[in-house]
């Protein structure tokens, strides 16, 4: 039986997933990107600082991000070797603090609903102002006899929820909380960014913000609020899930390998060390990342331009109606095997590696905590928990990243633009790795590509039929509602898709 | 101006929109003026994305007075959301059936994002084009708010040489032969305040002085006219390099160029602005944000000064 389960919301754009479903039990599974922009098309032929600017509006959710890849992509190309440690700090500060108000909203918003019960606030007997205004507006939409009352919290997917009440209840007042927390996170990055969404005080070679006491201590002061938000009420409401659905510690485990670029470099250089390291796992064993063994093939996908080629001869002819694609992703793939990007494979390869060790200990003491190892991080919760793990990592560095500005010292390092180059910059988005390439010639743009988290994640096959993460994530899966497949929808959400990027 | 906006209309959509963007405290003229319309009677909000980034979703999520909680805890009038609600697949399908063949009642259409004109396959939403949904919506909804650049100008998805033709969400409309009311509100990502103050205004004051279809109360002025630059500006005291002092005039900021009041409302929680972090003004509100390739945004010196 063959049941589309798009387009699946509560997440970023265009998403459907078609499924073959045998005997309740997900045979088959097609991830279908439903929106295409052309931004490696249009890109050609501008000023090459363009780029740092129109690279941020493939994803809203993740700007910074992709002004981070850009910088460095950029830097390789002028060969910039003097950026000053202000501008690398602020480029820093500026994307951790994204990746906090990712996680938050990622779960909260995105992801909660799936787990949590909204029903259970109809018993809140308690006095909290916001609980109570939540129970009151529920109460009166439920009786008003409207079509569609108390959206968009209902109508729901059936299945089971969340039992307890007081965690429903602590996670719903959680989830208000978290819309106020988030705009912390934004607000901090853009003391240095300039605003938030899509920066524009960050270029390659640093920030062009001035590094003083006002902006260090109001980063400071809102990044520690985050902090207090991650360690109190996150962990715990993914702890309380967790307990609550055990079986999402094995459901939703990819079937490849996989990749990380590493994220926040230790210092101006973009060679230094990062807080988390970059790397690849296939078939178990660990390996330095090498940008010439990403391939990206398009029989699957909508394009009619030649599949399996490298990034730096990256093409895009689109072909909406090509008869054996069903998607606009392309299907990247690293020395020709599939592989997972994300929280799971970030922390999962710097725990292989034993980089940081607040990154093994906290593995280890929620693991412990939950009864699982950790070859369970590639599952459900897994990805959940490697979230809030980056989090605490990420929170900690910022402040003490803060700190090393130097108050009055150069932020910016200086250039001309030069007439050709080329170069990769490689990061970590929220959801997983990112990768830009810059060709410039006679001062333009000649190519330029992106390979995105959700490219790799949401994928369709490849030229050889291997599926991408998620479909091999979803097949085998076993469903009690077939039509509506909420168990579907939760190891989507649990890879965080963001279709923009996916297909740009 | 726009042709057919009269008060009554706004002053529904006001309504509507205050209250699915949540405006819980307003000053007691407005909400006297809500309360002249029947709460229950309220038109829904739909919220649909096309050829976006989510960029203006999230944004107006860092609204503060009101903010999002109040969105989500105290008003119901938001439908749907891709983002936001708790539906999905064929079951958000036949809700926003529901509201497009007219049976759910009065509502209002928010659209974040260009339309793939030449190439409709380029946006589909379940079982049709986003274009097709845009056709269907033209003749059950009240009118449109386009959300953002992309929506109101075309933005980043129609910059010259983009593959799809994408257009704003007037000009689809303009050229499927459609006349319904769209009022756009442009920034790339539009800023918060600028779609529900428009309400408030509509409310409290009536039908906002509109320039290029644009609220005047944000769009009457030029970035550089109120620019804490401008005496820099005059004085001819340019920023020569990036991060250097003075008016970024001479780096490529099109601040003189462009209608929006970043200058004085400035962004995130009033924390920061474009400028003030000294980064030139890229135009994101304006028409010809990104449009051409032969206009850079930024004038940095080439090696070799060629």
């Amino acid at each position: 039986m063959k049941i589309d389960i798009g387009p699946v919301t509560r997440l970023e754009g265009h998403l459907s997933i078609q499924t073959t479903v045998e005997d309740n039990v997900i045979t088959d599974a097609r991830s279908v990107g439903e929106m295409f922009r052309g931004f490696e098309v249009f890109l050609r032929g501008r000023s090459p600082l363009d780029a740092q600017q129109i690279t941020q509006r493939i994803c809203g959710v993740c700007p910074y991000a992709h002004a981070i890849a850009s910088s460095y992509a950029q830097e390789n190309a002028y060969d910039l070797v003097d950026v000053p440690p202000n501008g690398r700090i602020m480029h820093n500060l500026i994307q951790g603090a994204n990746h906090l108000y990712d996680y938050l909203l990622q779960f909260y918003q995105l992801s909660a609903l799936d787990f949590i019960d909204v029903t259970a606030i109809l018993k809140y007997s308690g006095a909290d102002p916001d609980l109570v205004r939540l129970r009151d507006w529920v109460k009166a939409e439920l009786a008003s006899g409207k079509p569609f009352p108390a959206a968009p919290f209902l109508p729901r997917l059936s299945g089971k929820y969340l039992e307890d009440s007081d965690l429903n209840i602590g996670a719903l007042k959680h989830y208000i909380e978290a819309l106020e927390i988030q705009k912390k996170a934004n607000r901090a990055s853009a003391i240095f960014g300039g605003k938030f969404p899509h920066a524009t005080a960050i270029f390659p070679g640093g920030c062009t913000q001035d590094p003083n006491i006002d902006h260090i201590s109001s980063y400071r002061s809102l990044i520690r609020d985050v902090k207090e938000f991650i360690h109190q009420k996150y962990i715990p409401d993914i702890l309380a899930v967790a307990g609550g659905f055990p079986e999402y510690w094995e459901i939703g485990q990819s079937k490849g390998g996989f990749l990380s670029y590493g994220l926040l470099p230790y210092g101006p250089e973009l060679n230094s060390p990062r807080l988390f390291a970059p790397g690849v796992l296939l078939n178990g064993s660990l390996e330095p990342v090498d940008f010439e063994a990403i391939r990206e093939d398009v029989k699957y996908s909508r394009y009619s331009s030649a599949s399996g080629l490298k990034v730096r001869e990256g093409a895009l002819t689109p072909e909406p109606h090509k008869p054996s694609a069903y998607s606009w992703v392309k299907a990247p793939r690293y020395k020709g095997q599939m592989v997972e990007v994300g929280p799971a494979a970030r922390i999962l390869i710097d725990y292989t590696q034993g980089n940081n060790q607040t990154i093994k200990q906290l593995v280890d003491k929620f693991a412990g905590l939950a009864g699982i190892g950790a070859e369970n991080l590639n599952s459900v919760l897994g990805r959940h928990l490697c979230r809030a793990v980056s989090a605490v990592v990420i929170a900690d560095f910022l402040l003490d990243e803060v700190e090393r500005i130097d108050p009055g010292a150069p932020t910016m390092a200086s250039y001309d633009l030069p007439e050709s180059g080329e170069g990769f910059g490689a990061t970590e988005a929220s959801r997983g790795g990112l990768l830009h390439y810059i060709k410039v010639q006679d001062y333009k743009i000649e190519r330029y590509e992106c390979v995105v988290p959700t490219t790799w994640n949401c994928s369709p096959k490849d030229d050889k039929d291997q599926h991408g993460a998620l479909e091999s994530a979803l097949i085998g899966t076993q469903v009690a509602n077939p039509e509506e497949q909420i168990e579907a929808n939760r190891i989507v959400h649990s890879f965080d898709p963001c279709l923009a990027c996916a297909v740009h | 101006m726009m042709p057919d906006l009269d008060r009554r209309k706004f002053l529904k959509m006001a309504a509507c929109l205050s209250a699915a963007f949540g405006i819980g405290n307003l000053p007691e003229p407005v909400l006297a003026a809500l309360k002249g319309i029947d709460g229950a009677a309220l038109p829904k909000l739909i919220y649909l994305q096309g050829q976006s980034c989510t960029g203006c979703s999230i944004s107006l999520l860092q609204a503060d007075a009101p903010n999002a909680v109040t969105m989500v805890t105290e008003y119901s009038k938001l439908a749907f959301h891709a983002d936001l609600s708790a539906t999905s697949g064929k079951q958000a399908l036949a809700l926003i059936e529901e509201y497009f063949s007219g049976r759910a009642g009065e509502y209002f259409l928010a659209v974040e994002g260009a339309v793939p004109y030449d190439m409709p396959e380029a946006c589909v939403i379940g079982d049709k084009t986003f274009a097709d949904h845009l056709i269907q919506a033209s003749e059950t909804m009240t009118g449109a708010v386009a959300v953002g650049t992309c929506a109101s100008h075309g933005g980043i998805p129609a910059a010259e040489g983009n593959p799809t033709g994408a257009v704003s969400l007037k000009e689809f409309y303009k050229r499927k032969g459609k006349t319904p009311l769209v009022i756009n509100i442009p920034g790339c990502s539009v800023h918060p305040d600028w779609v529900w103050k428009t309400i408030v205004h509509l409310v409290q004051v009536g039908l906002p002085e509109l320039i290029n279809g644009q609220p005047k109360l944000f769009f009457e002025r030029k970035i550089h006219e109120q620019c804490p630059y401008y005496h820099d500006f005059q004085q001819e005291i340019f920023a020569k390099k990036l991060g250097d002092k003075g008016c970024l005039f001479k780096l490529g900021c099109i601040g003189p160029d462009t209608y929006a009041d970043c200058s004085t409302r400035w962004w995130n929680s009033k924390q920061s602005w474009c400028i003030g972090a000294k980064a030139p003004c890229i135009g994101c509100a304006s028409p010809i944000f990104a449009a051409k390739k032969d206009f850079p945004m930024y004038r940095i010196a080439k090696k070799g000064n060629k």
